[in-house]
């Protein structure tokens, strides 16, 4: 079944979404979303601290990273985890479409090995500028269902300073093809960029809905350290509107897309109903994932985890691994993973700091077994989140300071 | 007991970086003092920061033996001094224990400042002065430019100046010979009762108090009964010995020698540099000249940041205050900061020193406030006051009159740079009183002003403006009355007493704007606005604001981001736990040292 509440469409043991997602009596499996990471791009952005590499500067043809993303996610089963059952795959990056011809190959291996279920949302990541017609078609064909769109900005001089790699005219043109395909499409957008104003913000989001999206995402740039764009601001050459106008650039994407009919879902994320993403809504329900390729993230809860053969010591709930930045080491079989540990409460804890970015926001249930219940009636006096019907929610206020919120709530206390 | 003819007593002084710690650590290796296994850089700069910073905080003494090129065995003392003007006491005492210096200049940067005022400062103590050209071995090295420098500037012959390099080793033993022919023997009188100088002491956990000392008349013998002449202690010597540099006994001390004296005392207060151990009985009835008590000039609150480290910082002060008996302080309670000392020190970088120690080596996070100096507050009902901090100043009303104490302040800096000094001084309230050319290089400069003003940061305002040519000596003249105010700084709308600070009058109003729109920039956007006020009374001079808080990155948070976003949460609250909260507002660290920064 397609579309729908994601909150309400999957099976049993998933129900409450907020109740802990461990089956004790299923066998352990492979977790029921699944991340590849695509780690090439054309050329690297001034603003990304993701790992991706310059696609000339890779001494491996498409082919074989395609080979060896799907060699890692066999690997997973063979380790003892069943396979089936899986509800999202998420081909991102990097720059999925920079493998070209291998890309509908990896994704329809992936699906048909991975036994994804039938009403399975199977999203690609796409850049305007290495997408073509016969591409979406084929995608479509390979069971991809959705194509998330990397725009950013539809003005060029911004896009430019950015250092993407495509103009707006093409982001139209590739938007197009994708909608004309009958796929979903999710569009990106980002304010707070150098030499934006909120009428130039104001005029990308317009544009982007225009171009027929079922989803978008829409958030502040983050200027990361020891990236060219951190460098060029460091140094005077550019600057990024201050924390007032860039509140204001979200307050009216905020008002614009309600009026288009987008529900704003999470933080950073509006969907038209029944369109929000599955798989990013697993991230914040605190649902184990498997993140495959160099410098992808993954989730496991401990019985899997263990089953997998990682060893996790006692008293540990949750594993968050990362896959080793490299290309060589993360495209092993068995590649370095960086490992982190923890506990029933602060896994607890994680959930109710993710899901507070959600509009439905957290149960009380969640909030007293994460202990931040009087976190929270802190936060409520200053008018940072509120408490509707057994639920606790960020406030708008609260969402322009997501940090205070998700801080002191990750602190409990 | 040496013959006082094999005897030579000297001391290396510099400017910072040029090379004394290297060169010394090589007269240690070439006279096989240490072994080759055991040799470390800047052997005798035993503290960290004395070799992280490159200088030398505590004197040190070694001895060596030297077979000169005439054929005799010499006894050596190397004894390295502090270089910096906190401690011109310290080092003008380890100078009197010595015949002679090296004074050495770097190749390639030629004479600086701080050559200056360590040559001046040799030649009133009398001593023959040798001037080594060092880092010959440089490709920028012009030691004639730098023996025409040194001829010029100092008025010190250089035609025979050594030539040496710390770093290969060439020329040491020119220097060696140096001093052997060039620093006259000791002299004293061996059959008149004992007279030793202090010229700087240690404390030792298990032995007390370690002084070092030089012999001036008759000897020092283990087991004798001593008498501290400043202080009338009087004691037995447990033991006598000299350090090589690990400190070795011996049975006595003779005329001229230099070595280490232990008493069993604990008190590092009975035992004061500059003072004079004679005889408990028929002693001497005269001390050696140069003794005073050592009194701090500059005040600082020292807070923990973290509350529950107050007993660990008194804990570490009690320690320091055993190896640096300058060292003052009392508790203190301000309502921003909570409990912490008033600490009294030589000058700043005595105050930055023990700040850094106290941090390091023994694990504290401090805050400091703005320094001061002791104001004395006449009262209208006839009392006086000894003010170390703001917070204690009396009401306006209450004032008769305020006195701060006066320095005389001595700048040398080459003419281009005069104007720039001028400058300066007129913006620090300092007279001038004449000036002179030493030489065509050298101008030689004389002010008074409030030693409140040279501890903002006006050494390092003089360095910056005169490309570090400059350097500074100042003495201590007096109280002078002064139109002094108390400045508060309201932080939404209460006064914060650790920003509060004096200031002259006429300076008020724009120190009040400066340091507000300063505020501005480092008080973090909170959840509500916080107005900031600079106020003399109940008249508000300045006013700012910091807006409240809108946004706070929100970026987008998918499965790679989860455990950076959470990592960064906490970056953010360490963050956070490095600030003082001040009623409802966070207050970052560097507001309270923004005080010292108005200039900028």
């Amino acid at each position: 079944m397609m579309g729908g509440d994601p909150e309400h469409t999957g099976p049993p043991f998933f129900a409450g979404d907020d109740a802990g997602h461990v089956g004790a009596d299923r066998p352990p499996a492979l977790p029921r979303h699944v991340y590849v990471h695509v780690p090439v791009c054309r050329s690297k952005c001034t603003y990304c601290d993701f790992f991706s590499l310059p696609v000339d500067s890779v001494p491996m043809p498409p082919a074989a990273i395609a080979d060896a993303l799907l060699n890692q996610t066999r690997a997973w089963a063979e380790r003892g985890l069943a396979v089936g059952g899986v509800d999202t795959l998420y081909i991102g990056g990097g720059t999925p479409t920079m493998l070209g011809d291998a890309l509908p190959g990896l994704v329809s291996a992936l699906a048909i090995w991975c036994e994804v279920e039938q009403d399975a949302e199977v999203t690609v990541e796409a850049n305007p500028d290495s997408l073509t017609p016969a591409l979406v078609e084929t995608l479509a064909m390979a069971g991809v269902t959705r194509v998330s769109l990397g725009v950013q900005s539809f003005s060029d001089a911004e896009l430019a300073v950015l250092g993407r790699p495509h103009d707006a005219t093409e982001a139209r043109r590739a938007a197009g093809w994708v909608v004309d395909s009958g796929l979903a499409l999710s569009v990106d957008v980002m304010c707070g960029l150098p030499g934006q104003d909120e009428s130039s913000w104001r005029a990308s989001v317009a544009a982007a809905v225009g171009c027929g999206p079922s989803h978008l995402s829409v958030y502040p740039l983050q200027v990361e350290d020891d990236t060219p764009l951190a460098s060029a601001i460091a140094a005077g050459e550019l600057t990024v509107p201050d924390e007032d106008e860039v509140a204001a650039m979200l307050a009216a994407a905020s008002k614009m897309l309600a009026a288009e009919g987008f529900g704003r879902y999470e933080v950073a994320n509006y969907a038209r109903p029944g369109s929000e993403s599955r798989h990013n809504t697993a991230y914040w329900t605190g649902r184990p994932y498997l993140g495959i390729g160099p410098g992808a993230h993954g989730m496991l809860d401990a019985r899997t985890a263990r089953a997998a053969g990682v060893i996790v010591p006692d008293g540990v709930a949750r594993v968050r691994y990362g896959v080793t930045p490299d290309l060589r080491e993360g495209l092993g079989v068995m590649p370095e993973v960086e490992v982190e540990y923890l506990s029933g409460q602060e896994a607890a804890r994680e959930d109710a700091m993710l899901g507070l970015r959600r509009t439905r926001g957290i149960d009380d249930a969640l909030a007293a077994r994460a202990g931040v219940v009087q976190a929270l009636k802190s936060l409520a006096a200053e008018g940072l989140v509120s408490r509707v019907s057994g639920r606790w929610a960020a406030t708008d206020r609260g969402w322009l300071l997501g940090n205070e919120v998700f801080g002191r709530v990750w602190a409990g206390g | 007991m040496t013959n006082p003819a094999l005897i030579r007593n000297f001391s290396i002084i510099a400017h910072i970086d040029h090379g004394k710690s290297t060169l010394a650590d090589r007269v240690l290796q070439l006279t096989h003092t240490v072994a080759e296994r055991d040799m470390v850089e800047q052997v005798l700069d035993s503290m960290d920061i004395e070799r992280e910073r490159g200088i030398t905080i505590k004197a040190q003494a070694v001895r060596v033996m030297y077979d000169a090129d005439d054929g005799n065995t010499y006894q050596l003392n190397l004894i390295d001094t502090p270089g910096h003007v906190d401690f011109t006491y310290e080092v003008s005492r380890s100078l009197a224990a010595c015949e002679g210096v090296i004074l050495v200049v770097d190749a390639a940067q030629g004479v600086e400042a701080q050559t200056v005022a360590n040559a001046l400062m040799a030649m009133n103590a009398g001593l023959e002065i040798i001037p080594l050209i060092n880092k010959i071995d440089l490709p920028a090295a012009d030691p004639e430019r730098v023996k025409h420098e040194i001829e010029e500037g100092l008025a010190i012959p250089a035609d025979e100046a050594v030539l040496a390099s710390g770093k290969t080793g060439e020329g040491v033993r020119d220097a060696l010979e140096a001093v052997v022919r060039l620093v006259p023997p000791p002299t004293g009188d061996a059959g008149a009762p004992l007279k030793a100088l202090i010229f700087d002491s240690y404390f030792d956990t298990y032995r007390g108090v370690v002084a070092l000392v030089r012999i001036v008349d008759g000897t020092l013998t283990r087991g004798m009964k001593v008498k501290m002449m400043a202080t009338s202690t009087v004691t037995d010597v447990e033991e006598v010995g000299v350090r090589r540099p690990a400190n070795t006994p011996v049975d006595l001390l003779g005329v001229g020698e230099v070595g280490y004296l232990i008493t069993g005392l604990k008190d590092p207060a009975l035992v004061k540099v500059g003072d004079t151990v004679t005889l408990a009985k028929g002693g001497a009835t005269e001390p050696l000249p140069g003794y005073r008590d050592v009194k701090p000039m500059v005040y600082t609150g020292l807070y923990p940041i973290d509350g529950d480290q107050y007993p660990d910082l008194r804990d570490a002060l009690e320690r320091l205050t055993l190896n640096d008996p300058a060292l003052l302080w009392e508790p203190e309670s301000s309502h921003a900061l909570g409990f912490g000392f008033r600490v009294g020190f030589l000058g700043l970088l005595h105050m930055e020193v023990v700040k850094e120690r106290l941090e390091r080596e023994f694990g504290l996070d401090l805050l400091a406030t703005a320094p001061s100096v002791e104001y004395h507050a006449f009262l209208t009902n006839g009392d006086t006051l000894s003010v170390h901090s703001p917070q204690d100043m009396p009401d306006a009303g209450k004032l008769d009159r305020i006195e701060e104490p006066y320095l005389k302040v001595t700048v040398l800096v080459p003419p281009e740079y005069v104007g720039a000094v001028m400058e300066l001084a007129e913006q620090r309230r300092a007279t001038f009183k004449d000036m002179q050319y030493l030489s065509a290089t050298t101008v030689d400069l004389h002010y008074e002003m409030p030693l409140s003003e040279l501890i903002m940061d006006f050494f390092d305002q003089l360095k910056s403006r005169t490309k570090g040519y400059a350097s500074l000596d100042y003495e201590y003249i007096g109280y002078r009355e002064s139109a002094l105010v108390k400045l508060d700084i309201l932080l939404a709308g209460k006064p914060v007493d650790a920003l509060s600070f004096i200031v002259h009058k006429d300076k008020a109003y724009q120190r009040g704007r400066v340091l507000t729109e300063k505020l501005r920039e480092i008080i973090p956007r909170q959840m509500f606005e916080v107005p900031i006020q600079a106020a003399i009374g109940a008249k508000i001079i300045s006013r700012e604001t910091v807006r409240a808080k809108r946004k706070d990155v929100l970026a987008k948070c998918y499965g790679g981001d989860i455990s950076r976003k959470r990592k960064l949460l906490e970056k953010q609250k360490e963050g956070k736990k490095r600030m003082k909260s001040v009623g409802s507002v966070e207050v970052p660290q560097e507001a309270f040292m923004a005080i010292l920064k108005v200039d900028e």
